[in-house]
């Protein structure tokens, strides 16, 4: 299969495949966690306006009081590469095409030059926490294979989208494949792993926030 | 004078004397002490029934006393164990002896926690809680203020 | 499979529902519970981490409730989870977690863990793998009918001892009393100036209320070992009770567990909702106080502080009321650093300090709150948990800090003036 094949594949059946099973991945997963539901709280209920799982969704963004110092990398390294992939992912001019075409919809993007600079920034980011990731005792001691292997999914896809944009290494053709690919291995597995917490991390903050919203207070 | 509850005995208190008060108050609780046999308890009972006591000795006799005390609490979920317990009353009762100034709610304190003692020993031995320990604080009393001639 | 085993497994399968599903795939590894939590802090080591607290509980949950976790045990290429590694987690659960919720507050992707550790305990203490200390006071709630061993009689020896402080009577199965005063074991045996504090301010306020001889316990040992059936048993008892008397409110004591297990899991655990109110002895204090039916004379002039019990404050809802009355009675009251509902945990709740064998954890756990109270240095400590009070008052003496506790409400009640006919 030669290059341009091979970017044809990426772009189609590829890019089909991976979509089709993000989206049944995601639904399948969705009803095997939610599907469990709850019970009913028949307690008297505390009401404090502020608290409750709606708040704690967007609230618990922010770090708890006194945690900001413990741990600075983990807060400040997250942010900045996920606010960066989130920059880079939908507001990079191809990356917007491409979201036209499946979609329909589309908006501004930001200067190619801005991008770039987030991408950088995103992936010493990305670097930094992982560094953290070895050398703090706790998160060395709590990491798995799952962590390591969701960090190599999330970083390609900006790092050969990077080189493809600067024609580094490889000829366009085949960076542009093997980016595309990196972004549809990202996506398979993203149902499976860790990644997932993109979906369940709504979930999360609003059951522990009407848990305690119920109690009056606010989280 | 007689003294037969409560009212009277308050109002017997009150007419004792600073170094009274101590040595008052340690003799309630050196009456209930052999629910105890604690050293530090001893040593803090023996020191308060002096007149001469200085501040510094109080000050140690206070942290044997605080130790004991603690050391004697039953934990949240644990097996009372009455006997214990009422050493640690003996404790808390002790502890009022020896503060730099023994005033009139220390002295009703260290009656009170004393009953508490004798109430645990009761227990402990399943018996019923007439407040005997009222009783005899009252006779101890009437007995102390007739021979200081009050 | 054991039999015990097989029991535990079986428990666990049925407390497993969305919530802990959704935490247990959101959780992504960050180690910022561990950060919250005072004994991995203290200690350094990672092993106290708190989602790591839960790891036989989260393969469990792979293994049985996701589709790839099922194929994959099929296959046997998962780890199962066995006997003994229950046993190792024993520390780990119980030792190791007083259910002070800090890390449920601090977790990025909103895992509520101490709520998973609640229903882990279920699982362990029903496959025997809960520490000696909880399961003597299970015990003795089954068959004495107190966790500490508590009966009828030594309520009365206290009432009477009491009654003879401050010749206010105090009431007993009065039908109709507004309030039903519950008590823990550990103001039984160890406070028994809560009971005459509570007479006092009653009386000031006028209101009417009553103890209750076939339910006079708030402690519920079932809530800390990890058995709804047994924290059922005690619910009922005093749902019972309050149904009897047909009280307005229970009021809950300076315990902190006892009121997390009353007044939030309580209607849970019995499947009805009550007829009846639940509040903590501080927040009824603090309704008085509004009501201008809590009128102190006099202020303590030393510095004070203030330690929030855990199941009071984050667990509980009731933040502000302490800080209210402490002002009531306190010239010079200043609060420690993390002060309010992120306060840390004296390191002895949710039964820890029951279980002997982890007293030098406890040790090195109270660094922390030692910590708090040296950058205040106050001339006393006020707490409202009779067992935070014990707890503190040993750390303080392990660090040979000479610092006097006190209960909130004994103090507020010494600022009533004496009325009563026994004077």
């Amino acid at each position: 299969m030669d290059p341009l094949q091979f970017l044809t594949w990426v772009r189609g059946t590829g890019l089909n495949l991976a979509l089709s099973i993000l989206v049944l991945g995601v639904l399948w997963r969705l009803i095997e966690i939610y599907g469990l539901g709850r019970k009913a709280d028949l307690s008297a209920q505390r009401d404090v306006s502020g608290a409750s799982g709606w708040h704690t969704i967007f609230r618990r963004s922010v770090p708890a009081p006194g945690m900001l110092k413990t741990s600075p990398v983990t807060y400040i390294g997250g942010y900045v590469f996920h606010v960066g992939l989130a920059l880079v992912v939908f507001l990079f001019a191809p990356h917007i095409k491409l979201i036209q075409s499946l979609l329909g919809v589309s908006w501004p993007g930001l200067p190619s030059q801005m991008v770039d600079f987030v991408t950088v920034v995103a992936m010493a980011a990305m670097v930094l926490v992982l560094i953290d990731r070895i050398t703090k005792p706790v998160k060395r001691f709590l990491s798995t294979f799952g962590d390591w292997f969701t960090w190599g999914l999330t970083f390609l896809p900006l790092l050969t989208g990077w080189m493809a944009v600067h024609h580094v290494l490889l000829p366009y053709t085949l960076m542009l494949a093997l980016h595309i690919l990196s972004v549809e291995l990202l996506l398979i597995f993203l149902p499976f792993t860790k990644l997932f917490h993109a979906f369940t991390v709504f979930g999360s903050r609003w059951f522990n926030g009407t848990v305690n919203g119920h109690k009056g207070v606010p989280v | 004078m007689s003294i037969s509850n409560d009212r009277e005995f308050k109002a017997a208190l009150a007419k004792l004397g600073d170094v009274q008060r101590r040595q008052v108050a340690a003799h309630f609780v050196q009456q209930v002490f052999d629910l105890s046999n604690d050293p530090r308890v001893k040593a803090a009972l023996d020191l308060a029934g002096r007149a001469d006591a200085s501040a510094a000795e109080l000050s140690v006799a206070a942290a044997g006393v605080n130790t004991a005390r603690v050391e004697s609490f039953t934990q949240c979920g644990r097996d009372t164990d009455w006997h214990s317990q009422a050493s640690h009353f003996v404790a808390r009762a002790a502890q009022e002896c020896v503060k730099p100034e023994v005033d009139l709610s220390d002295l009703w304190e260290a009656a009170m926690q004393s009953r508490m003692a004798r109430i645990c020993k009761a227990l402990a031995a399943g018996e019923g809680t007439k407040d005997r320990e009222a009783e005899v604080q009252y006779q101890a009393l009437e007995t102390i203020l007739k021979v200081s001639g009050s | 499979m054991s039999a015990s085993l097989d029991k535990g497994v079986r428990v666990l399968k049925e407390v497993m529902d969305a919530p802990i599903a959704s935490y247990f795939n959101s959780c992504v590894h960050c180690g910022l519970c561990a950060e919250a939590c005072l004994f991995y802090t203290e200690t350094g080591d990672p092993k106290y981490t708190p989602i790591h607290k839960l790891e036989p509980m989260r393969r469990l949950y792979e293994q049985e409730f996701t589709l790839l976790g099922r194929l994959s045990k099929m296959l046997g290429l998962s780890k199962p989870v066995t006997d003994e590694e229950l046993g190792e987690w024993q520390e780990l659960v119980y030792n190791s977690c007083t259910l002070c919720g800090r890390c449920s507050v601090v977790c990025p992707v909103g895992n509520d863990i101490v709520y998973m550790v609640r229903k882990f305990r279920e699982g362990m203490s029903a496959a025997g793998h809960a520490p000696e200390g909880i399961k003597g006071a299970v015990k003795r709630t089954v068959t004495i009918g107190s966790p500490m061993g508590i009966k009828l009689p030594a309520v009365k020896a206290q009432m009477k001892h009491v009654e003879a402080d401050h010749g206010i009577p105090i009431p007993l199965d009065q039908v109709g009393a507004e309030y039903l005063v519950m008590l823990s074991s550990m103001e039984i045996i160890n406070f028994p100036e809560y009971l005459a504090a509570i007479a006092k301010i009653m009386h000031q306020a006028g209101k009417t209320w009553t103890l209750c001889s076939e339910a006079f316990e708030a402690t519920n040992a079932g809530m800390q070992i990890g058995n709804s059936d047994l924290a059922r048993v005690i619910v009922s008892r005093i749902v019972a009770g309050a149904e009897k008397l047909k009280v307005k409110t229970v009021i809950s004591p300076e315990c902190g567990h006892a009121y997390t297990a009353l007044r939030w899991e309580g209607a849970n655990l019995i499947g009805r909702p009550f007829g009846f109110k639940v509040q903590h002895i501080v927040e009824v204090l603090e309704e008085l106080r509004v009501a201008g039916l809590l009128k102190t004379v006099g202020m303590e002039t030393d510095r004070l502080t203030f330690h929030d019990p855990c199941q009071l404050a984050r667990r509980g809802g009731v933040i502000q009321p302490q800080r209210n009355l402490m002002n009531m009675v306190a010239k010079d009251f200043v609060e420690m650093p993390d002060a309010g509902f992120m306060n840390w945990c004296c390191g002895g709740g949710g039964g820890a300090s029951a279980i002997e064998e982890g007293e030098a954890l406890r040790m090195e756990a109270f660094k922390r709150k030692k910590s708090q109270l040296d950058a205040v240095k106050p001339a006393r400590l006020v707490t409202a948990c009779a067992n935070c009070r014990i707890v503190l008052e040993e750390g303080l003496e392990h660090y040979q800090m000479n610092l006097p506790v006190i209960g909130l409400t004994e103090m507020i009640a010494e600022h009533i003036p004496d009325t009563a006919g026994g004077d």
